[in-house]
């Protein structure tokens, strides 16, 4: 019988068939042709006549190819084999796999959940952190160009302060010689008090020149901003803040023009200031109103009194270098002209950017490494799930290859799983880094960033679907490699038992195991140290008891309150409403309390020693108190004795040192008896004479070693005024709150009372920073340890239950449980090491970074580093342990038979 | 020599493929058949008149089967190889029936006018 298959499939050819439909109808015609041939044969014809006749059939030219074309679809569905060689185009590929994906990733609920769960945990907390980073640290200011915008200081390295704030005097003459900007201007703090208004209440506010809001670009919402005209002494009129305006005047349009009584006398109002209008500069971010700063006459010729910020805008084309060398030959100049008051002061001129986020830029940084340490981790564990899926995978990945899968196609496939798998962890990390940014907000301190800045936006969305991206690639590329290149025949062969993901996939499981815990020791040490520095500096004694202690600010007016009589009547007054109620032990008045203020120090001169050189005047920090501060701080008085109400305006002069001044000015003598002045002996200031020793108190700086400090009673001060009112209570201090503010009103009704804390939560607020970086670090290790373990545990269990068999002829040949247990717990052990030990190196070398969060222990503190050793070989040691007790229990006739 | 059909001179394209659908339908009309059945059976009924060619009775059989009035299927039979058999559908039916009142009113106009006499 001819074969006449080839024949008509020769005519099909051209028709373009699918090859299942092509060989149908080659198998239909060619049986019809088989027939003709019979019946030929049968009615008497030759072999050969009787294939022509039959093949005359097809010979009509072109007739069947014509006939089909008119009939068949071309190329028409063929049976799907995933993965096999077609020249289809990519994104039916892609999405064939993505269903696919999904459907094995559904058939796995285990699997699914704890990858995705680990990778929610792992991009959850690299979007959260990334959405601080970014508010703070990428987001532009809002200011026009703000790239242009640089800080201007006084640079006083040699008195303590590199970055001093600009004398009145020094800042008129900068503006007036430089040509590197194309403007500069001037603030300063200052509290206004509101009255005539309902409740009186304090508000900040800021002094500023009248070209600040043109110079940052910042318009008004309603009115307008200052004008030159305004920078008057004598103008008065007062921007406000949005928030200001919402509030204490109901967002009245007709507020333009009003006036308002502020520190007693009259404003008017000028402009309201759109929402979040923040300037640049220290403690700042609560300004609810502005006035122009406008220099009185003899402000305007102070050299030495520094309390201006002063910020300014470069030039076009003007580099930081040029600015900077023309500041210092300004400064230089100055130093000349005025060597008194500016020796050895220089200019410093830093980007505005460097200057809001410097202090905070590395411990993001360092946190955002972290939580990157934390991801990497999470890849290392969910890469070990594939690699252990995917040996159990072996015999579909090798059916697939068999039917003509291609390996580069394979790993496409297990490549679009690990996306996908990533992909949903970002999805669940995001509502877990939305759950995590509000509780970030509370510890955020303030000085960072405002908290309604941070927010899930687009930067943060991209951020996270970028990270997605590169960690389904990251952890799913080993797997996807290993799992699609193995030995085809030994799988088909060996019923999928034993080969492919065999040894060259445990190495490669162990070698992520060691990863993983490497990664975690480094973040463990890390966070150790945070917590270890963190402890020091709780434990630092601020020189004062903190507990117990309620605190308020008193701003009196300088209009009603003008001269230390009035004020001291008031106070006195005051404190006898205080003592009188029940729950206070005592009250005293102060000034500045410890870490609340920045300021306020003077150079003094010590009766008998000469004055030293101009510019090195040693700088002493003051605060004017009242009788009794001391003991109600809770600051020991070391010598001598406390201010009495005996000491004021007819007595002499008296003053109270720290121990630090004593030990300065008066090394190995008694200083109780000797007499210091502020300025220099020349200075009319009368000589004011010791009478007291107090320990030394961290006044501006929790974390610095205290400076040289002394004490004023208030009654002896013309003009510096008592600001504050200090009470220490038997009870909750909080609940006494609202008692000793009713008592201050009952004295005068239009006084402000405002700041009304704790003593506690002012040393919190201190180290706010420290706390929030040692939280998220001790919280991203705890993460990673968990997550190591984790890895450590699956490991192990997938080692046990491969060797299963081995265990059990080892039971059967006479191994005690003891011996197995032993064996498996060695296993990990050994890799728990290996990782502990290069983990050990890294944190040695990485933790270095960390040297400028740290206090009072290195970056290789040895005990931190026996701890955290310690702790992590225990959760090693417990996640292996549980997987070996495992291999303890293993049958050996059991484990035999089921192979 | 038989009559190849569509080599045949009848001249309108139309009828041609038109009288070969009805004449399919017809011979699927009682039970399923094979391509080659249905071969034999038109040439064995025009006594060697009309004979198809595999090259066009085929692909009259998928546009039929596309169409959706007859439908195709492999049968094994015990000692057989697996044939293909072609049955009419329920559409088919109906379209057979309609078809076969076409032809009766065609042939009878024509008859009436070539004066040809009924048998």
């Amino acid at each position: 019988m001819p074969d006449f298959k080839v024949e008509i499939r020769a005519r099909l050819a051209e028709v373009g068939l699918s090859p299942v439909r092509e060989a149908e109808i080659v198998e239909e015609l060619s049986q019809h042709l088989e027939d003709e041939y019979e019946r030929a044969l049968s009615c008497g014809a030759s072999e050969d006549e009787a294939r022509q006749q039959v093949l005359e059939q097809l010979n009509t030219p072109d007739l069947l190819r014509r006939e089909l074309k008119h009939v068949e679809p071309r190329g028409s569905e063929d049976p799907i084999a995933l993965g096999t060689e077609r020249k289809t185009n990519i994104f039916a590929d892609l999405q064939q796999d993505l269903r696919y994906g999904l459907r094995t990733l559904a058939k796995n609920p285990a699997f699914t959940s704890i990858a995705i769960i680990a990778l929610a945990l792992a991009i959850g907390a690299n979007s959260a952190i990334f959405s601080v980073v970014d508010a703070v640290l990428l987001r532009p200011l809002p200011f026009k160009n703000p790239n242009q915008l640089v800080m201007l200081w006084e640079n006083a390295a040699h008195l303590g302060f590199p970055r001093d704030t600009p004398s009145p005097a020094n800042f008129l003459d900068w503006q007036k010689q430089v040509t590197s900007f194309t403007g500069m201007a001037a603030m300063s703090e200052r509290s206004f008090n509101l009255t005539g208004l309902g409740e009186p209440e304090r508000l900040e506010g800021r002094r500023v020149s009248a070209n600040l809001f043109e110079l940052l670009g910042v318009t008004a919402r309603l009115g307008r901003t200052f004008v030159p005209e305004d920078d008057k002494p004598g103008t008065h009129v007062v921007l406000l803040s949005h928030s200001l305006w919402q509030r204490r005047f109901g967002s009245d349009p007709g507020i333009i023009g009003r006036a308002l009584t502020l520190n007693g006398e009259s404003y008017t109002v000028i402009g309201v200031m759109p929402p979040f209008v923040q300037l640049p500069g220290f403690d700042n971010r609560n300004d609810q109103l502005w006035v122009p700063i406008a220099f009185p006459a003899e402000e305007a010729a102070e050299h030495g009194n520094h309390f201006l910020e002063v910020i300014a805008r470069l030039k076009p084309g003007v580099t930081l270098k040029q600015a900077r060398a023309e500041m210092d030959t300004i400064a230089a100049r100055l130093e000349q002209e005025y060597p008194t008051y500016n020796t050895r002061r220089g200019a410093v001129v830093v980007p505005l950017h460097e200057q809001l986020v410097g202090e905070i830029r590395p411990a993001l940084l360092i946190l955002l490494g972290a939580v990157g340490f934390v991801l990497l981790i999470a890849c290392a564990n969910v890469a070990n799930l594939l690699l252990a899926r995917a040996a159990v995978r072996q015999k579909e990945i090798a059916l697939r290859l068999a039917l003509g899968a291609s390996r580069s196609r394979l790993t496409r496939q297990f490549l679009t799983e690990s996306v996908l798998l990533a992909l949903f962890g970002a999805g669940l990390g995001l509502l877990l880094a939305l759950a995590g940014i509000r509780v970030l907000r509370t510890f955020i301190p303030v000085t960072i960033a405002q908290v309604e800045t941070i927010t899930i936006d687009g930067t943060v969305l991209v951020f996270t679907l970028f990270v997605a991206l590169v960690t389904g690639i990251a952890f799913g590329l080993v797997p996807a490699i290993q799992g699609s290149h193995f030995n085809l025949n030994n799988t088909l062969k060996g019923g999928g038992r034993d080969s492919g993901g065999g040894s060259k996939g445990n190495r490669i499981r162990s070698l992520l195991v060691i990863g993983e815990v490497a990664v975690s020791f480094v973040l463990l040490i890390g966070a150790g140290l945070l917590i270890k520095s963190f402890l020091h500096l709780r434990n630092l004694d601020p020189g004062f008891r903190s507990d117990h202690l309620l605190t308020m600010k008193v701003n009196l007016s300088e209009v009603k309150y003008p001269d230390r009589e009035r004020r001291a009547a008031f106070f006195d007054e005051v404190m006898r409403h205080v003592h009188e109620l029940p729950g206070v032990q005592s009250a005293a008045v102060a000034g500045n309390l410890p870490l609340t203020y920045n300021g306020d120090s003077m150079s003094i001169s010590v009766e008998g020693v000469p004055d030293p050189p101009p510019g090195q005047q040693p700088d002493v920090i003051y605060r004017a108190t009242g009788p009794g501060y001391f003991a109600t701080m809770g600051i020991p008085i070391v010598r001598g004795r406390d201010f009495t109400d005996q000491d004021n305006g007819d007595s002499k002069d008296v003053v109270i040192i720290s121990e630090k001044t004593a030990r300065q000015f008066w090394p190995g003598q008694d200083p109780i008896g000797k007499r210091l002045k502020p300025g220099s002996s020349t200075s009319n200031s009368p000589w004011r004479e010791v009478i007291g020793i107090v320990k030394d108190v961290r006044q501006n700086d929790f974390v610095a070693s205290p400076k040289r400090q002394m004490y004023f009673t208030y009654r002896q001060l013309k003009n510096i005024a008592a600001n504050a009112l200090v009470v220490r209570t038997s009870i909750e201090p909080v609940s006494l709150a609202v008692p000793v503010r009713n008592a201050i009103w009952s004295v005068d009704k239009d006084q402000t009372v405002a700041d009304i804390d704790t003593m506690d939560h002012i040393v919190a607020q201190a180290v706010a920073r420290q706390r929030f970086s040692m939280l998220l670090l001790g919280l991203f290790a705890a993460l990673a340890l968990l997550l190591a373990s984790i890895g450590i545990y699956g490991v192990m269990s997938y080692s046990v239950a491969q060797r299963t068999r081995e265990i059990g002829i080892r039971i059967a040949l006479g191994a005690r449980r003891a011996d197995v247990l032993q064996m498996t717990l060695k296993q990990a052990l050994k890799l728990v090491g290996v990782g502990m030990i290069l983990g050990l190196a890294a944190a040695f070398l990485l933790t270095r970074v960390l040297q400028t969060l740290l206090f009072g222990i290195s970056a290789t503190d040895p005990i931190t580093f026996l701890g955290i050793s310690l702790v992590l070989l225990a959760v090693a040691i417990l996640a292996s342990y549980i997987p070996a007790l495992r291999a303890t229990k293993v049958d050996p006739l059991v484990a035999l038979r089921g192979q | 020599m038989a009559l190849q059909y569509m080599a045949s001179p009848v001249p309108d394209r139309e009828l041609k493929k038109g009288s070969a659908e009805l004449m399919i339908l017809s011979l699927l009309e009682n039970r399923p058949r094979h391509g080659y059945e249905i071969a034999q059976l038109i040439e064995l009924r025009s006594r060697g008149a009309i004979r198809f060619n595999v090259a066009s009775l085929y692909p009259l059989l998928y546009r039929l089967e596309k169409r959706n009035w007859i439908r195709g299927r492999w049968v094994e039979k015990a000692g057989q190889r697996r044939r293909r058999y072609y049955r009419l559908t329920a559409s088919g039916k109906n379209v057979l029936s309609k078809q076969r009142a076409g032809w009766r009113e065609f042939v009878e106009a024509i008859n009436l006018i070539t004066g040809i006499q009924r048998a």
